[in-house]
């Protein structure tokens, strides 16, 4: 972190987004479409702790897991396709498990595909352009192996560390 | 005052003031577009005295509420990339140096929180999933003005690391030091805005026709339903069907009017009817445009006697719901394409789409084009 002392920015923002928050504040305390306003929190600190000690622990241990066992050459191609893999699942697990769906069985146009197919689809999308990108990485990458570590690629990035 | 230091395990390079001020640039840019919108859409819904929603142009709200969710969506990647960039500082030490740094980091929690519960509230809705008991646009609305407050305070806070790590020339190197395979800096932000656009790109086609076929990972598709284009509420579901076919069935006109008015559905059809090409544009996220024909609101009430910047209320068969009735403000009112729709593209509605009426009016969000409609009170 540079810089401990805050510019006139932070003394300026503080009050104003202070002021927006309490605005936000009590318009939930008040809001008649909420019973208790502790229902919301009490979302809002799982929502926060479901993040800081679930899914970024996890997200940590695949790419730390992923930068060790990978060789070089597919390294870049997995973890960028894990990276959209997951991203992907997030965004489709609710029609995945049918959350949504359930709640409205009469209704045949919520969530209205074979989701397994069509995630499997998608996926296979991602990894097709991640296992070329990888092939042209080793196709390039191969060759220079072999040579003497002084020598650049023609990226201008050293051959060889470790 | 003490530097903190953060836990040697994070070994990545991106874990850096760069990758944090650039994808905090970005989200900022995403979260104000989908607070503008959202609270646009929020105005539309409640108005407030001061607030006049026009009925022109057509299509404006679908493309507020298309830009909203799909901006949203978008910002599921870049709001993990950011937080996992800054994740070792959660567990820095000493946790602050000084009381104005201790105000910034719990400022931090409620930006966090309120945007990770803002992302998830916002996709669960798109799916109609409500794991929580409470009206999801009342906490998503109020929760969405606390983040941004806290976002405010972020960004005063963040504002001169941001302008040094992306503009002054002098600040310390920012290029992660060369290595031939790592996931560098150009990889990562890359792979970001890959996931960005492959999320937008597979779900965006619930809004934009020509990309429906792409629409794998959204949980609506504008071309699925009965008729053609989807229903959020069906008529079994709302309880309407029995009186919705019933022989009694009457539209009436009523309030401050001259004369009160009753029509069966087959005297609204000998009335003169009119032909719009409207979207239905839903708060999810989904809009299809579609062909209707029925009778304009302005010529009822015109017939009922009613004074010519009337405002309206429509009334549905159903008896509970929040949306058991729509207003309409004196421009809705009169527009010559807002109408109590008796076809879809030549055939008699679907139950599910309205059956025997529905109002339909240009630059409406979907909830407020109420179905199995009944009573229109002047006011």
């Amino acid at each position: 972190m540079s810089g401990t002392a805050y510019g006139r920015a932070y003394w300026i923002a503080l009050p104003l987004g202070g002021a927006i928050m309490t605005f936000g504040l009590i318009g939930l305390v008040g809001d008649k479409g909420i019973s208790t306003s502790l229902d919301v929190g009490a979302w809002l600190v799982a929502a926060d702790v479901a993040h800081d000690f679930v899914l970024a622990p996890i997200a940590c241990l695949i790419g730390a897991v992923a930068a060790r066992l990978l060789p070089r050459w597919c390294r870049a191609p997995v973890q960028a396709a894990l990276l959209v893999t997951g991203v992907l699942l997030i965004v489709v697990f609710p029609a995945l498990r049918g959350y949504g769906h359930d709640q409205v069985p009469d209704n045949p146009s919520v969530q209205p595909l074979d989701y397994t197919t069509s995630t499997l689809t998608v996926l296979a999308v991602v990894w097709t352009g991640a296992a070329a990108w990888a092939a042209v990485r080793l196709a390039s990458a191969g060759p220079g192996r072999r040579r003497p570590p002084t020598r650049a690629r023609p990226d201008g990035l050293p051959t060889s560390r470790r | 005052m003490a530097e903190q230091t953060t836990p040697r395990v994070f070994t990545s390079e991106l874990h850096d003031e760069h990758n944090a001020a650039l994808l905090g640039v970005t989200l900022g840019v995403t979260f104000t577009v989908c607070f503008v919108t959202g609270v646009l859409s929020h105005l539309i819904q409640d108005p407030p005295s001061w607030f006049q929603w026009p009925s022109r142009p057509a299509g404006l709200y679908r493309v507020t509420q298309g830009v909203h969710v799909a901006t949203g969506l978008a910002s599921i990647p870049l709001l993990l990339a950011k937080l996992w960039v800054v994740f070792p500082k959660l567990f820095a030490w000493p946790p602050f140096r000084s009381v104005a740094h201790l105000v910034e980091r719990l400022a931090i929690f409620p930006l966090v929180a309120g945007g990770v519960f803002e992302l998830f509230s916002g996709l669960a809705d798109t799916h109609l999933w409500y794991p929580w008991p409470f009206a999801f646009r009342s906490a998503h609305y109020w929760v969405a003005w606390i983040t941004i407050g806290a976002l405010v305070v972020h960004l005063g806070a963040k504002w001169a690391t941001t302008r040094s790590s992306l503009f002054d020339p002098s600040a310390p190197a920012v290029e992660s030091s060369a290595s031939a395979s790592a996931f560098d800096r150009r990889t990562f932000l890359l792979t970001i805005a890959a996931a960005a656009g492959a999320v937008t790109i597979f779900t965006v086609g619930q809004t934009v026709a020509p990309l429906r076929k792409l629409a794998l990972l959204a949980a609506r598709r504008p071309d699925t339903g009965p008729q053609g284009f989807p229903v959020n509420r069906t008529a079994a579901t709302a309880g309407v069907v029995g009186a919705a076919r019933s022989p009694d069935y009457r539209l009436r006109v009523e309030g401050k009017v001259r004369r009160s008015l009753a029509f069966t559905r087959d005297e609204l059809r000998a009335l003169p009817q009119h032909e719009a090409t409207l979207p239905i544009a839903c708060v999810e996220g989904w809009s299809t445009s579609q062909r209707w024909r029925g009778v304009r609101v302005r010529d009822l009430i015109e017939r009922a006697g009613a004074a010519s910047e009337a405002e309206v209320r429509v009334h549905s068969l159903q008896r509970r719901r929040l949306y058991r009735f729509s207003d309409l403000n004196r421009w809705q009112a009169h527009d010559p394409d807002t109408l109590l729709a008796l076809e879809v593209n030549g055939e008699a509605l679907d139950i599910d789409h309205g059956y025997p009426l529905r109002l339909i009016g240009p630059n409406r969000p979907g909830v407020q084009q109420t179905k199995w409609v009944t009573r229109i009170v002047v006011k």
